[in-house]
């Protein structure tokens, strides 16, 4: 029998929407927003910033709303 | 009634007096559909993430209100034919509003724009106090 070896880097994600109830999602605040999207303006998946689906759901629809009214990038440098 | 907000981009090259009267326009629209504007807000003008139409500058104009469906049909029409509005975004905020629910909203939108004057005032007063607090915090990050 061998052992598996663990999964060294095991750090359980929380969501941060669910953490702290006072933050919310809105497509206005781009303050947030920008820490859901790479440099590059994509929106980071669920596996990596380890969000809800819930939230990860309303957040994608923020950050496309966001991005039609020119408030975040669609693609390119943030403020490139 | 329900309750929408809109954000126009405006063309930057516009006068004072192009925007109040595309204001005026638009606020018509609303009440004559027996709608009320909840908050009327100029954002000013700000810097596109991407060019629009050939413009990296934008006016933003924000508008709360309770109206009709054929309002915001009327309006987006209108806005469509207009070449100084470069992008509009409606959203439905609620799918229905009371004449009481207006009241309470503009309101509590009177008492938050008055506590945020307030606490304004009170972080003017104190960043004077911590200026120099704040430099030592800075050089502390870049190690």
């Amino acid at each position: 029998m061998t052992q598996r070896p663990q999964k060294i880097f095991s750090r359980k994600k929380v969501c941060r929407f669910c953490a702290d109830k006072e933050l919310t999602i809105n497509y206005k605040d781009v303050k947030t927003l920008r820490n859901f999207v790479s440099e590059r303006g994509k929106i980071i998946p669920r596996r990596i910033v380890g969000t809800c689906a819930t939230h990860q759901r309303q957040l994608c629809e923020a950050i496309k709303r966001a991005r039609h009214i020119a408030l975040l990038p669609y693609s390119g440098s943030v403020q490139g | 009634m329900r309750r929408y907000e809109t954000i126009c981009i405006l063309r930057p090259n516009l006068t004072e007096e192009q925007i109040s009267t595309l204001i005026d326009n638009t606020t018509n629209i609303i009440q004559s559909d027996n709608g009320q504007v909840i908050e009327l807000d100029k954002w000013g003008m700000k810097k596109l993430s991407y060019p629009i139409k050939k413009e990296s500058l934008g006016y933003y104009l924000y508008c709360d209100y309770a109206g009709s469906p054929e309002a915001v049909a009327e309006m987006e029409r209108k806005f469509r034919i207009d070449d100084s509005v470069l992008r509009y975004l409606t959203v439905k905020t609620s799918e229905a509003i009371t004449a009481e629910e207006v009241e309470k909203a503009t309101e509590e939108l009177a008492d938050r724009k008055a506590a945020e004057a307030q606490s304004n005032e009170e972080e003017e007063e104190q960043e004077k106090d911590v200026s120099e607090d704040t430099d030592d915090d800075s050089n502390n990050n870049e190690d």
